[in-house]
């Protein structure tokens, strides 16, 4: 259409003018995507880290175990639970465990854990706590094997070989207990986690719990985690009300909604980054109308509608919007790059993004949502800053542009 | 015979113009005496707005000298150039003379605030130039309220309030009627008798070539006649 | 001169219109550059003296090596010198030692892990606001060594209710286990998850007796009067409790995550400033490249009638002075009214927030504080910026020469 070149050409009348805004909706577009990638990293970091490491993609309990996680609430029936994941088609890998809290106890201290009695060969294709061990190794399946994070192993002063005991109610009432040998000690992303959480072999657990051959707890990965909701309806279908299946955005409420929370106020940023563009698009628009007026008149006279008008100038915006934003949006992308590989150091604050459970390292991550956020709101507000310079061009009439001269 | 205010010995100018070079001064002596009322002239591309620029110390010459009051320009830096300007020479444009955001009295007292004169000083003596020059009612007027003849009128004012050594004039009547025309230059003339200050003229108007007590005819960048 | 002033206003307002938009642009950055640290920086206040007041202390004196690795075995005495020394320092409240450790604690057949807490049930009050969070029942008294308090969650996850028996087990200071019954009488709820999901408060000389410490604690908690002057009360304190070799550490050295938690957020907040502030700049370059080259001619002709090229760009200069000048005051002025406004009136977010935040630890609450130095620090970031983003144009003047401005077409 004749309309579009003439509007790109206009742009280019003042090539000094447009490129300085060119470049101001480029910063603000480069700054923007840099920071959404990064922040986006972080939080799916968090997940991924919680998700990867330790939760998975979901969990079985008896129904009521999330809340109130006692260890009498057990899974009575474990084969028929196993029985409906092995014929699902989209259940990749499963494993049954024992979780409860207690205490564990070395000679000069103790400190309130979270005991998980395992099955290491199954964990091994399930979570990737075996690749954050530092020292030792993961439960080989000999019994009273114990790994523990670092900082845990610290605080009560042991090391490879030396002897914990751990104590926990048991299901019969009685208080249960149990000497383990230090195999392994990890460190994770989450100094939370390496405090509070220990591995045992499962069958330690049950014995030490009097839970005889019962769980507490199926955790699994699916083949599709974007499906989740409708594999868990499923999986509650064939299971029934006495068990409770839990995706992990049901496990780890906050950090989802930490994610959302994220989504929303990066949506506002750029937003606020339009608005303070807007300022000078409207500026510049305006300049390059008053300039261009008696050339409106001639357009007029010719025969060029008041409507085409508005439209000429409006597209000049959106083309200055947009070519600012893709510019913008390629030169985010080649920092995103190596970004994306080597990551961003962030160590100086590695005390508390490990207590976010994110690690001192942040990869920006790239999503749809970025592209569309980048590519629709700062062109749409280029167009919104001409409305007002575009209905002047309309309605101006050549006579009065002397006052303007 | 007193010593002239300004010199030019052997004045070259060569600009470029797309690439290809203009000689547009091309070897020209010159005095200019005291209470002189000079006449450059000649046709367009003539150079005698290019020497008016290099006397006026707005230009550097490519070869040669401008002497003023004897002192060498060359050796002057662009700052020292400026300063030269507004002690010592008073300048009339051909458009555009006045800011446009200041009043006639206010452009007059520019030059002398630029100067660091005392305002209560710089405000009588703008007065009292601006009722020699009989546009005493234009003092709070600013240029796009007044013609193109009293933009002018208060173009000379400013250009001799601060009594300068010499004031330049560049195609001062190139926009405006025959009248008006005559009557500025009446009144420059009578500023160059009864006030002994010396005029530089650039102009093609036969109306100023008529004007001058002394004449100078350019063509091509050398001079090719002088009378006076 | 007055006359070079009234010039540049002058010129300021040829175009109102664009000088009005700019001037807008800026009052736009500066408003909701100072509201943002405004909002901040109270939010982190808040939530700081939250945790502070209720939890840390100001200040915490603890054995050397405690924090890094806390167990009983870095425990220290309570003397009287001691007591005597905190005394005498000047901005110091008050202070209360506690003892802080880990064990069981049963109810039936049901146990769960526990954060336990030797409070001084008298000093406690004048520290910390723990005595306030009692949601039912009472919060400890002397005269009944063996009533605890315990976090409300926990009550229900052990699923008994005040005037039940609780057995706590926990490891003493020699390495061997002990137990002791409480009963339950009092119920706490703080907004701190972990806290409200472990924490058993009981009296000290209980937790002394329970875990082998007589006359011994863990740490002392410090209350101050002003939370700014931390640090200096911190190197006083330090100074005079040098002979006894204790630490003394500040909330954020107790919850170094807390803090850097608020120093992520706080350099993440000001990044997003930057950039606004970085955008709206561009913005001015534009607007002072647009009204300079306008006015080439007549620049050409000042500079010929003899004005310093320098004199030249300090009048431009001026210009974009009143036009950063007009929109910081504005922004200031509007910035003013909505902090003051959120200062007083704090907007508290929805329940779904209060939970999650509840978790971190943050109050779900937006306030706002004035700050002297934000106003300042802000107006000078965009009045520095602006300069610098007209760089550019002041340049072009610095390089105009009284010939080609007049004949600049």
């Amino acid at each position: 259409m004749i309309l579009l070149s003439l509007a790109w050409r206009n742009l280019w009348r003042n090539t000094r003018r447009s490129v300085i805004v060119l470049t101001s909706v480029a910063i603000g577009v480069v700054a923007t995507v840099i920071l959404d990638t990064l922040s986006r990293g972080m939080v799916f970091q968090m997940l991924n880290n919680q998700v990867g490491s330790h939760v998975t993609h979901m969990q079985i309990h008896r129904a009521g175990f999330h809340k109130n996680p006692v260890i009498q609430s057990t899974i009575a029936d474990s084969e028929q639970i196993e029985n409906v994941l092995r014929s699902d088609p989209d259940i990749v890998q499963y494993s049954r465990r024992v979780v409860t809290f207690g205490l564990l106890s070395s000679a000069t201290n103790s400190s309130g854990v979270s005991i998980v009695g395992i099955d290491p060969e199954r964990e091994r294709s399930l979570t990737t706590i075996r690749s954050y061990i530092v020292e030792g190794s993961y439960l080989t399946g000999a019994p009273r094997e114990i790994v523990l994070g670092k900082a845990l192993a610290e605080k009560l002063e042991v090391g490879l070989g030396d002897r914990v005991v751990a104590m926990a109610s048991a299901k019969d009432g009685t208080m249960g207990s149990e000497l383990f040998r230090v195999a392994g000690l990890f460190e994770t992303f989450s100094s939370e986690f390496d405090k509070t959480s220990i591995y045992v072999p499962r069958s330690s657990a049950q014995t030490m719990l009097a839970l005889g051959s019962e769980v507490s707890e199926f955790a699994m990965l699916v083949t599709d985690p974007d499906r989740l909701t409708e594999i868990a309806e499923r999986l509650r279908g064939r299971l029934g009300e006495e068990y409770e299946v839990l995706p992990y955005m049901d496990l780890l409420p906050f950090l989802v909604l930490q994610i959302e929370l994220y989504d929303q106020s990066m949506v506002i940023f750029y937003v606020i980054v339009g608005i303070a563009l807007i300022f000078g698009i409207i500026n510049t628009m305006l300049m390059s109308v008053f300039e261009r007026i008696k050339e409106f008149g001639v357009l007029k006279a010719v025969g060029m509608k008041n409507g085409r008008i508005l439209i000429m100038v409006l597209t000049e915006a959106l083309f200055l919007g947009m070519l600012g934003t893709v510019v913008g949006f390629l030169v985010g992308y080649l920092v995103y790059l190596p970004l994306s590989t080597s990551g961003l150091d962030l160590s100086a604050f590695s005390g508390s993004l490990r207590s976010f459970g994110v690690g001192a390292i942040i990869y920006p991550v790239l999503t749809a949502g970025v592209i569309t956020n980048a590519l629709i709101i700062i062109p749409l507000m280029a167009v919104a800053g001409a409305v007002y310079p575009a209905v002047r061009a309309m309605r101006l009439e050549p006579v009065h542009a002397i006052r303007y001269v | 015979m007193t010593n002239p205010i300004l010199q030019a010995r052997g004045l070259e100018k060569t600009y470029e113009d797309n690439g290809v070079p203009v000689h547009a001064v091309r070897g020209i002596d010159l005095d200019v005496f005291a209470e002189d009322f000079l006449v450059i002239a000649g046709p367009s591309g003539s150079g005698k707005t290019t020497l008016l620029n290099l006397l006026g110390a707005l230009d550097t010459p490519s070869a040669g000298h401008v002497f003023f009051e004897g002192a060498d320009l060359s050796s002057k830096s662009k700052s020292e150039l400026a300063y030269l300007r507004l002690q010592r020479m008073g300048f009339i444009f051909q458009a555009y003379n006045l800011i446009p955001v200041l009043t006639a009295l206010e452009n007059i007292e520019f030059t002398m605030m630029l100067r660091g004169m005392e305002k209560a000083e710089r405000h009588a003596r703008a007065q009292a130039v601006m009722e020699e020059l009989g546009i005493a009612e234009l003092a709070h007027k600013r240029p796009n309220q007044m013609s193109g003849g009293q933009q002018q009128r208060v173009a000379i004012a400013r250009a001799i309030v601060t009594d300068p050594a010499v004031v330049l004039a560049d195609e001062p009547t190139a926009n405006i009627d025959t009248a008006t025309g005559n009557a500025l230059l009446d009144l420059m003339e009578r500023m160059n008798s009864e006030k002994h200050i010396t005029f530089i003229f650039s102009s093609h108007d036969p109306q100023v070539i008529g004007r001058g007590k002394r004449l100078l005819h350019l063509r091509d960048g050398r001079i090719d006649s002088s009378r006076g | 001169m007055r006359l070079l002033l009234t010039l540049a206003w002058r010129n300021v307002w040829r175009n109102k219109r664009r000088s009005i938009i700019t001037i807008l642009a800026v009052t736009f950055a500066v408003m909701l550059s100072i509201v943002m640290r405004g909002i901040q920086l109270g939010t982190y206040e808040v939530n700081i003296r939250h945790v502070v007041e209720l939890f840390t202390g100001y200040i915490q004196l603890q054995a050397p090596g405690y924090q890094e690795s806390p167990s009983l075995r870095k425990s220290f005495r309570l003397g009287p010198e001691l007591q005597d020394a905190l005394a005498e320092e000047d901005e110091v409240l008050a202070s209360a030692p506690r003892i802080v450790g880990d064990g069981l604690v049963s109810f039936r057949d049901n146990s769960q892990g526990a954060i336990l807490f030797g409070v001084d049930p008298s000093a406690e009050r004048s520290v910390s606001t723990l005595p306030d969070k009692v949601s039912a029942g009472f919060f400890l008294s002397e005269k009944n060594p063996y009533d605890v308090v315990v976090g409300h969650t926990l009550l229900e996850n052990l699923g008994c209710a005040l005037g039940d028996d609780l057995v706590v087990l926990a490891q003493g200071y020699d390495g061997s286990l002990g137990n002791l019954k409480f009963r339950i009488v009092g119920a706490m709820k703080t907004g701190i998850l972990d806290l409200d999901r472990s924490a058993v408060l009981m009296p000290l000389a209980t937790a002394q007796e329970l875990l082998l410490m007589e006359g011994r604690a863990t740490m002392i908690v410090v209350r101050l009067e002003n939370l700014r002057r931390i640090d200096q009360v911190r190197e006083s304190l330090a100074a005079r409790l040098d002979p006894f070799g204790l630490a003394v550490l500040s909330w954020g050295e107790v919850m170094p995550d807390l803090r850097e938690g608020i120093e992520l957020d706080n350099v993440s907040g000001m990044l997003m400033l930057a950039i606004l502030i970085l955008v709206v700049a561009f913005g001015i370059t534009n607007t002072v490249l647009m009204s300079v080259t306008e006015r080439f001619r007549e620049f050409g002709i000042v500079l010929s009638v003899g004005m310093q090229t320098r004199t030249l760009v300090g009048l431009v200069v001026l210009e974009i002075a009143f036009i950063v000048a007009i929109g910081t005051t504005a922004g200031n002025a509007l910035a003013y009214g909505i902090n003051s406004y959120l200062a007083a009136n704090p907007i508290s977010f929805g329940s779904e927030f209060e939970q999650m935040y509840a978790e971190y630890g943050f109050l779900p609450r937006i306030e706002s504080i004035i700050l002297l130095s934000s106003f300042v620090n802000n107006t000078l970031a965009i009045l520095g910026v602006s300069l610098l983003a007209s760089l550019y144009p002041l340049t072009k003047i610095l390089r105009l020469e009284p010939l080609k401005g007049i004949r600049y077409t």
